[in-house]
C-alpha cells in the first residue's frame, strides 16, 4: 500500500513539534534552544495549513474568471504567514539577547544563567542568596566563581 | 457608532509616527503617547452609554461576520479597554527613563493597542495575532534599561513564551480542523464539533499559550525573574494589565466555545495550584518585588478558580477579582520603585514619606480582603459562588482560598511592620518619587469611593457579567439574521 500524502505530512509535523518540545526541554544550550523553538513553530505551521488542505485543490486566486472545482482554505494560509514573520521577528530578537548576555554572563547554558540571573536579582534587592535546604552542603558552587569572573 | 475602533487605530497609528513626531519636537514626542491613552479613555467614555442595552458589533471594511474580521464591544470588553488606557497611563513607563523614551513610548503603544484588541476582538485570529504583537512589546520593555539581568530575565521568558505561543497555534489548528472557522460566534454555534477530546487538548493548548502571558501556574517561572530585572513601571503593566487580557481570550473561549465540564476542571485544578504556589513563595520573599511578583500569581489563580465556575456568577466573581487587582497591584509595584528591594531596608519608611505608607496599607488590607473594602467582596463573591457549585472540589478551592488569604495577611502585614518602624535616621533613599504617591493616592481614593458606592458598581458589574456570559445573545448580536451555515 502507499501512504497517504496527507498521513505523511500530518505525521511529520507532530514529529517536528515533538522535536522541538524535546529539544526546549532536554537541552541547556541557549542557541540549540531558539533552535528547537523554530522548529516547534514550524511543525505548528505545518499543521495549521494541513488543516485547510484539499486533495486536488486548486489555489484560492481566481484566473480569467473561472472557478475551480475546489479550492484550498486560505484563512490558515493567512493565519500561518502572519505566525512565520512573528516568528523570524522573534526568534532574531532572541539571538541578539543570546549575543548580549553571552558578553555580559559569559556562558550559554541556561541552567548556569539561570544561577547567575538569581545572584544578581538577590544582590540587587539587597537579600542573601535563597538556599534551598535540599541542597547538598558538600557541593561547590563552580557556576558562581565562573560567572564572577 | 464606530469609534471603539479608533481605540485600536490610534496607539498603533501613534507607535509607528512617534519616532517622527519626536524628532520634529521633543516636547509633543513627549506628551503624544499619554494624549493618545486619555483620547481612549473619552471614547470609551462616549461609547459607553451605547453598551447598556446590546454590544455592538464592529464589522472590519464591512465585511459581514462569517468572513470579515468583528470586533465584539460589550461591557466586559470595553471595562478592560478602558482599564489598559487608564493603568498605562498611570504606569506610563517612558516617564522614568528619558533617554529611551522614544523606543519605550513606542512599544507602550504598540503593547496598547495589543491588549486593546485583546479586549474587543471577536476572532480568534486576531486574538493569536494580538496576542503575539503583546508579547513581542512586553519582551521589548522588558529587556529595556539594558542590563545583562534584564536580558537574561527577558531570554528566558522569550523561551517559555515562545514556546506557549506554539501550543496555542497548535491549539487554533485542531479548532480550525474541527471547525472550520476562527470567528468566535460561529464557533460558538458549531460547539458541539468541539465536545470531544479534540476539543479538549485543543483547549489545553491554548489555554498554556495565553497562559503564559496570565501567569497560569505550571508555565509562570518567568514572572519573579522579570518582575525582579526589569523596570517596576513595566512589572506593574505586566502582573496588572497584561496578564488580565491574557485571562480575558481564556473566559471568551470558556464561555463561547469550549463548554465541557472537563475544560472547567483543568482551569480549577492549575487555578488552585497557582494560589498555593504563588502565596507560599510570597511568603518565602524577602524582598518587596518578588513578593508582589509572586502574590500576583496568587491572585491570578484565584481569577483562574472563578471563572471555572460556571454561568454568570463565576464570571461576575472573576470579573470583580479582576478589576481589583487591576486598580490595586499597578499602584503597589510603582510604590516598590522605590521600596522594592529587601524588606531590612524598609524601617524609617513611613517616616519618610507617611502618606505614601498609609497608601500602602490601605492597598494590602484590600489585596487581603478584610471587610469594608472592595477585596473583600470579591473574594466574597468568588467564595459564595464556588461553594454554590456544592461539589468537594470547588469547595477545597475554597478551603485553600481562605487558607491564602491568611498567608497574604502574614507577609503583608511584615511589610507594613518594616514600613512604620520607627529608626532614628531613615534613609533617604526611601522618600517616594511625587508620581507613586500621586497613583497610589488614586488608587487609593478609588478603593474608599469603590467602597461607599459598592452596591450601584456591584449592580452595574452584574449587569455586565451577565452580558458577558450569554453565549445566546453573543450569537444572536454577531448574525442578527440567523447563522449562515
Amino acid at each position: 500500500m502507499t501512504p497517504d500524502i496527507g498521513q505523511v505530512l500530518f505525521c511529520g509535523s507532530f514529529g517536528l513539534v515533538i522535536i522541538g518540545i524535546f529539544g526546549i526541554v532536554l537541552t541547556n544550550h541557549l542557541v540549540r534552544i531558539v533552535l528547537s523553538i523554530a522548529l516547534l513553530e514550524t511543525g505548528a505551521n505545518l499543521l495549521l495549513v494541513m488543516s485547510g488542505y484539499r486533495p486536488g485543490a486548486a489555489a484560492p486566486i481566481l484566473v480569467d474568471g473561472t472557478v475551480p472545482a475546489s479550492m484550498v482554505d486560505p484563512v490558515p494560509q493567512a493565519l500561518v504567514l502572519t505566525a512565520i514573520v512573528i516568528g523570524v521577528a522573534v526568534q532574531a530578537f532572541m539571538m541578539v539577547l543570546v549575543l548580549r548576555v553571552h558578553t555580559a554572563y559569559g556562558t550559554l547554558d541556561i541552567r548556569e544563567i539561570r544561577t547567575l540571573l538569581e545572584r544578581d536579582i538577590t544582590h540587587a534587592a539587597g537579600v542573601p542568596l535563597p538556599v534551598s535546604p535540599d541542597e547538598p552542603l558538600a557541593q561547590p558552587h563552580t557556576v558562581l566563581h565562573r560567572g564572577a569572573q | 457608532m464606530n469609534a471603539p475602533v479608533l481605540m485600536f487605530a490610534l496607539p498603533l497609528l501613534t507607535a509607528f509616527l512617534l519616532p517622527v513626531i519626536d524628532r520634529l519636537s521633543g516636547l509633543a514626542g513627549r506628551w503624544i503617547g499619554p494624549l493618545v491613552l486619555v483620547g481612549n479613555l473619552l471614547l470609551g467614555a462616549l461609547a459607553w452609554p451605547h453598551l447598556q442595552d446590546a454590544p455592538l458589533v464592529l464589522a472590519m471594511g464591512g465585511f459581514r461576520p462569517p468572513l470579515g474580521i468583528v470586533f465584539y464591544v460589550d461591557r466586559m470588553a470595553m471595562l478592560f479597554a478602558m482599564g489598559v488606557a487608564l493603568g498605562v497611563l498611570l504606569l506610563w513607563p517612558a516617564w522614568a527613563q528619558d533617554k529611551d523614551r522614544v523606543r519605550i513610548s513606542t512599544l507602550t503603544m504598540v503593547l496598547v493597542t495589543a491588549t486593546t484588541g485583546l479586549a474587543l476582538s471577536g476572532d480568534l485570529f486576531n486574538l493569536f495575532v494580538c496576542y503575539e504583537l503583546a508579547a513581542i512589546s512586553s519582551y521589548g520593555l522588558a529587556a529595556a534599561g539594558g542590563s545583562a539581568a534584564a536580558g537574561a530575565a527577558t531570554l528566558r521568558y522569550m523561551v517559555i513564551s515562545s514556546f506557549g505561543s506554539a501550543l496555542m497555534l497548535i491549539g487554533i489548528a485542531l479548532v480550525y480542523q474541527a471547525t472550520g472557522t476562527l470567528n468566535l460566534a460561529q464557533l460558538a454555534v458549531l460547539s458541539d464539533a468541539l465536545a470531544g477530546p479534540q476539543g479538549l487538548i485543543a483547549f489545553i493548548f491554548i489555554l498554556l499559550g495565553a497562559g503564559v502571558k496570565a501567569e497560569l501556574f505550571p508555565v509562570n517561572a518567568w514572572v519573579p525573574e522579570v518582575y525582579g530585572a526589569a523596570a517596576q513601571r513595566v512589572a506593574g503593566i505586566l502582573a496588572g494589565i497584561v496578564s488580565k487580557l491574557a485571562l480575558l481570550i481564556i473566559v471568551r473561549l470558556l464561555v463561547l466555545v469550549f463548554r465541557q465540564p472537563e475544560a472547567q476542571q483543568i482551569l480549577l485544578v492549575l487555578g488552585v495550584l497557582g494560589v498555593i504556589t504563588g502565596e507560599l513563595a510570597a511568603w518565602r520573599a524577602q524582598d518587596l518585588t518578588r513578593m508582589l511578583a509572586c502574590s500576583s500569581i496568587g491572585q491570578l489563580g484565584v481569577m483562574f478558580v472563578a471563572f471555572s465556575i460556571p454561568g454568570p456568577a463565576g464570571v461576575f466573581a472573576g470579573l470583580a477579582v479582576a478589576l481589583h487587582h487591576m486598580l490595586v497591584k499597578p499602584a503597589l509595584f510603582l510604590l516598590a520603585e522605590r521600596w522594592g528591594g529587601a524588606l531590612t531596608r524598609l524601617p524609617g519608611a513611613a517616616q519618610k514619606s507617611p502618606l505614601a505608607a498609609a497608601c500602602f496599607v490601605l492597598l494590602a488590607l484590600s489585596l487581603v480582603g478584610i471587610p469594608p473594602l472592595p477585596g473583600f467582596w470579591a473574594k466574597f463573591l468568588v467564595v459564595t459562588a464556588a461553594l454554590g457549585q456544592g461539589t468537594p472540589a470547588y469547595a477545597g478551592a475554597v478551603a485553600v482560598i481562605l487558607a491564602a488569604a491568611v498567608i497574604e495577611a502574614s507577609y503583608l502585614a511584615r511589610v507594613a511592620a518594616h514600613l512604620y518602624r520607627r529608626v532614628t535616621q531613615p534613609l533617604s533613599a526611601n522618600r517616594q518619587t511625587r508620581a507613586a504617591v500621586t497613583v497610589a493616592t488614586c488608587a487609593s481614593a478609588a478603593l474608599v469611593s469603590a467602597t461607599l458606592w459598592l452596591a450601584p458598581l456591584g449592580n452595574s458589574l452584574q449587569v455586565t457579567a451577565a452580558q458577558a456570559a450569554d453565549r445566546d445573545s453573543y450569537i444572536h448580536n454577531v448574525f442578527p439574521q440567523g447563522v449562515q451555515p
